[in-house]
């Protein structure tokens, strides 16, 4: 067994009170002056996750790649993209981030190869080629009809002829991303024994792409088969037997029944994310309801004791609008992207600012409303500093510019010239890294990253966010998102007000009748719960997080 | 004797009424043993790793060591000596101390023992998972010949189910030598004139602890750009936090009520600085309490690091000067203590002579290179950690000693009326 790392008490479900943090390596610093972010320039930076309070970084992927999907068209699993740096300076990164309490994972797409990689270029090359069953061919581009086209903006079908092979191959995502054969036993042993790689380089797990395809079947949508969840299950087994306290997170995009097999009976990935209540959350502050949230929570199914939830807000993908009606789709993009450009594929390419139109209140209520759900919630690097995008960027290329560091040159992300860097940082005058950076905030009391630290180093201290039932409140004022979580002895309420405009709200906590609030923050006393529903009134935007202590004290 | 562990009566009432038990003013929802390691049978000894939970679901470990009498001290010994290795503990050193042992006294965080006046065992109770600063820091100091420590001649550790981490730690006893913190009550203009001595130690004690840029533990460091800002950013939340919850009916803390945000201005003023120095490993609780004198001069003892710190946050590399700064603290404490504990004020000027002395003695010794470039950038962020120091202490007077909460008070309002150099 690999030790479980010498700067962690051992804890098979440390990822249930973590809080995760994406990083797009390319955009975070880049330690080497050529214009790239890269491993040297993450580690310089662990000083700043560590006083942020995160616990996990998830790295986008690192490998050797065409980069033509954002380096998830991989051409060596075995390898570092050259612009990060090299395998060195990914085991000392990963040493440096254990050193300070911080695990690392990593996005692996196990779905699929880059066209460039050799497995791909030896199974082209000739039927007989030992290789060439490592990937899907076919003389008939129709096979598998009902499997639909993800990236319905670029791909026509989800078949490619190639000259070379004289046979269509089968890609669920671009067309320079053959997908593996499952099927064959050598491609599950080889992509399990990529595994063991990095977990014995020292990652702390994966965030598992596009699980949902590894496999294909006739007369199905060659979606959540039966035959992925065996070949997950068979991962799983043997992450448990060599490394443990490690995570697998499964990239499912899918509706909470399909997702909730991705945990089969708390023998297959650890995590999940919830995709669904993502937009749901958007969704629920335009229209100033809860509805939205309090819908998808009812029909979200109960998980294994030893799995969880991932939520966010945003990610380094578009605010994907797969999981949500016709209906609300229109009206997401109605309200969200009102510029058509902002739209891709099924969804919107904006950041969280840019998309609360730089409101301070609506983006604590919803960071308010992300860490009060049960699951562990994922941050984007970049939105604790309210960092916008740049629409005229092309595919998702606009929620990944470079981290805003400073008010100086290249928003102090680089010592390159302007012209080298990988993309340029943003500039404008309400986003640009002149208004918005990580030094200004760092200075100002008052500023959003400040306020983002002591709201995580809040949630940390309780770890029912992570651990505790959840129970949604149904007042009558629909304004309100209300929740009590309990674990053990602690029992936290949670009161949100989604409107513009000042609410009150009578809460029924005759179950906690005798206990008092006590405000999380400020540790306010606000008087003791009795028989009659409570009274709470709430600013615009505004939300109030109690513990419900047990208090013999007279009102 | 305060080991082996006697638990008589509910595992969860003893542990709580341990001096070493760290979160007393916490809710304790239950003690429990996660690891028991039998390390002899006769004189019966275990190892136990126990948990305090908390009531939000949070919890601490502990060490404990039951057994019977002396003999069973004398087994722990034994283990250090045959380099034993019991199930996961696995001791270290090749030195069985022998002796007459006794109990040190005036512990608080720890428990040890000395051995015939010339080793001592520190076993240490809370315990996190890693290594322990004061293993490697002894062990590295040891290591490059630094005589102003008591060499480290064994240790223990654990590698088990629960987690991987250092145990306790043996060094040579500081015979016939006295501590820095009575030594400067009992003879104030004595120890005045020591000063500059321990000054310039703890200048080669720097110098030394950035020396070898191989070991990546002690590696010294480039401050990262928003080092400073980070620092200031964490400072000023504590002030606002201490500020918070200040009482308003304590006389004491007139000179500074209501001036939070004076003092957050302050900060902020003194924060213009521009990035220098370097970050080496450090004592992390530097004070006269932690210093011995001997004939010799002066050794320097506990590279724990402020037992309210995380252990990963007791490890982090820092500029040097935020020792000097405690150690300045320090002789605030010793000034205003000799009226408080003696009722005796301390001669006139003591304080500031005592500051002079030291640190002008400690700049000339250290490695010029690990400081901020200029006296004034030198000074500036001196008074930085001063003022963080101040702050902690100004919380901890006021949970645990109303009566030495001015020592704080007169370290803060200080800075509001000093000029920032500029």
């Amino acid at each position: 067994m690999q030790p479980a790392g010498q700067w962690f008490e051992s804890d098979p479900l440390w990822f249930k009170t973590a809080i995760f943090y994406e990083i797009h390596l390319r955009g975070f610093f880049d330690g080497t002056g050529d214009g790239h972010g890269d491993f040297r320039g993450l580690t310089e930076k662990l000083d700043y996750l560590q006083w942020l309070g995160i616990d996990v970084v998830w790295l986008l992927p690192m490998y050797p790649s065409p980069m033509r999907d954002g380096g998830y068209d991989i051409a060596d699993f075995y390898g570092v993209h050259q612009d990060y740096g090299t395998m060195d300076d990914v085991r000392a990164f990963i040493e440096a981030a254990h050193e300070r309490g911080i695990r690392v994972i990593a996005d692996l797409v196990m779905n699929h190869t880059s066209s460039d990689h050799e497995w791909f270029q030896e199974a082209r090359s000739s039927p007989g080629n030992a290789k060439r069953d490592w990937y899907v061919w076919s003389d008939d581009p129709t096979r598998y009809d009902q499997a639909r086209i993800i990236f319905v903006d670029t791909e026509t079908s989800n078949w490619t002829w190639d000259d070379k092979a004289g046979a269509y191959y089968w890609h669920r995502f671009f067309h320079h991303q053959p997908d593996l054969n499952y099927d064959n036993p050598e491609v599950q042993d080889a992509m399990i024994d990529v595994l063991r790689f990095w977990l014995d380089a020292g990652l702390d797990g994966f965030r598992l792409d596009a699980v949902p395809y590894l496999f294909e079947r006739d007369e199905t949508n060659c979606e959540n088969l039966d035959e992925t969840h065996d070949f997950l299950k068979r991962a799983r087994v043997t992450v448990d037997a060599e490394y443990p306290d490690r995570v697998l997170l499964a990239e499912a995009n899918q509706w909470p029944a399909d997702v909730v097999e991705y945990f089969g009976e708390g023998d297959e990935c650890h995590m999940a994310f919830h995709f669904p209540v993502m937009p749901r959350m958007f969704m629920a502050l335009r229209r100033e309801e809860a509805t939205p949230i309090l819908e998808i929570l009812a029909q979200t199914p109960h998980i294994p004791d030893n799995c969880q939830w991932g939520l966010f807000l945003r990610n380094h993908d578009e605010l994907t609008l797969e999981m949500v009606t016709d209906e609300e789709r229109d009206y997401m993009y109605a309200e969200y992207a009102k510029d058509p450009r902002m739209k891709l594929n099924v969804g919107i390419r904006r950041r969280l600012a840019p998309l609360m139109d730089g409101g301070r209140d609506e983006i604590e209520l919803l960071h308010a409303m992300l860490f009060s759900l049960p699951g562990s919630p994922v941050l984007y690097y970049g939105d604790e500093i309210a960092m916008g995008d740049n629409v005229y960027l092309g595919d998702r290329d606009g929620v990944r510019t470079p981290m805003q560091w400073t008010g100086d040159r290249n928003g102090g992300f680089s010592r390159a010239d302007f012209a080298q860097l990988y993309a340029p940082p943003l500039m404008d005058p309400v986003y640009g890294y002149q208004a918005v950076n990580v030094e200004a905030q760092l200075r100002t009391p008052s500023s959003l990253l400040r306020w983002l630290r002591r709201f995580i180093a809040l949630r940390k201290e309780h770890p029912v966010f992570g651990l505790g039932s959840f129970e949604a409140l149904t007042p009558g004022n629909e304004k309100i998102f209300a929740c009590v979580r309990t674990y053990e002895d602690d029992v936290v309420l949670c009161v949100h007000n989604l409107a513009r405009s000042a609410q009150a709200v009578e809460l029924d906590l005759s179950a906690y009748n005798g206990r008092r609030p006590v405000e999380l923050f400020g540790r306010s006393r606000f008087p003791k719960i009795g028989e009659l529903p409570y009274l709470l009134t709430l600013a615009p935007r505004g939300f109030f997080w109690f513990r419900l202590e047990v208090d013999d004290e007279p009102a | 004797m305060s080991l082996p562990d006697r638990i008589d009566g509910p595992l969860e009432e003893w542990v709580l009424k341990q001096r070493w038990f760290a979160s007393k003013a916490r809710e304790v929802a239950s003690v429990n043993v996660l690891e028991r390691v039998a390390l002899s049978e006769d004189p019966p000894l275990a190892l136990e790793l126990v948990e305090a939970r908390f009531q939000a679901g949070t919890h601490e470990l502990y060490q404990l060591l039951p057994g019977e009498g002396d003999e069973a001290v004398r087994m722990l010994a034994r283990l250090l000596g045959e380099e034993a290795q019991v199930g996961p503990v696995s001791f270290h050193g090749g030195l069985e101390p022998s002796g007459a042992i006794r109990a040190m006294g005036a512990e608080q965080s720890n428990s040890s023992i000395v051995f015939g006046e010339q080793q001592v065992l520190k076993v240490f109770r809370r315990v996190e998972p890693g290594v322990n600063p004061e293993l490697e820091m002894l062990r590295f100091l040891s290591a490059r010949g630094f005589g102003g420590v008591a060499a480290l001649t064994g240790w223990y550790e654990t590698s088990g189910e629960v987690m991987q981490a250092t145990l306790g730690i043996m060094q040579e006893f500081v015979a016939e030598a006295r501590d820095g913190w009575e030594l400067a009550l009992d003879d104030p203009l004595g120890t005045l004139a020591r000063l500059p001595e321990l000054g310039a130690a703890t200048g080669e004690m720097h110098t030394v602890l950035a020396a070898d840029p191989s070991d990546p533990a002690f590696a010294p460091e480039e401050p990262s750009m928003e080092a400073l800002s980070l620092l200031t950013a964490t400072i000023d939340e504590q002030i606002e936090q201490v500020f918070l919850d200040l009482p308003r009916d304590t006389p004491a803390l007139a000179p500074i009520l209501g001036r939070g945000e004076e003092i957050r201005d302050r900060l902020q003023l003194m924060s213009h600085v521009g990035v220098g120095g370097r970050l080496i490993r450090h004592h992390g609780d530097y004070h006269l309490g932690q210093t011995m004198l001997r004939d010799e001069g002066w050794t320097i003892l506990d590279f724990e690091g402020e037992p309210a710190r995380t252990l990963l946050e007791r490890r982090r590399k820092r500029s040097p000067l935020r020792d000097v700064a405690g150690m300045l603290r320090s002789f605030a404490y010793a000034a205003s203590a000799s009226e408080l504990l003696r009722g005796e004020p301390a001669p006139a000027g003591w304080q500031e002579q005592a500051r002079q002395g030291f640190l002008d003695a400690y700049l000339e010794t250290v490695d010029q290179s690990l400081l901020p470039a200029g006296r004034p950038a030198t000074d500036k962020l001196l008074a930085i950690f001063e003022l963080e120091k101040a702050v902690y202490e100004l919380r901890y007077e006021l949970n645990n000693r109303p009566d030495w909460v001015p020592i704080p008070v007169a370290g803060i309002a200080r800075l509001l009326h000093e000029e920032v150099p500029t």
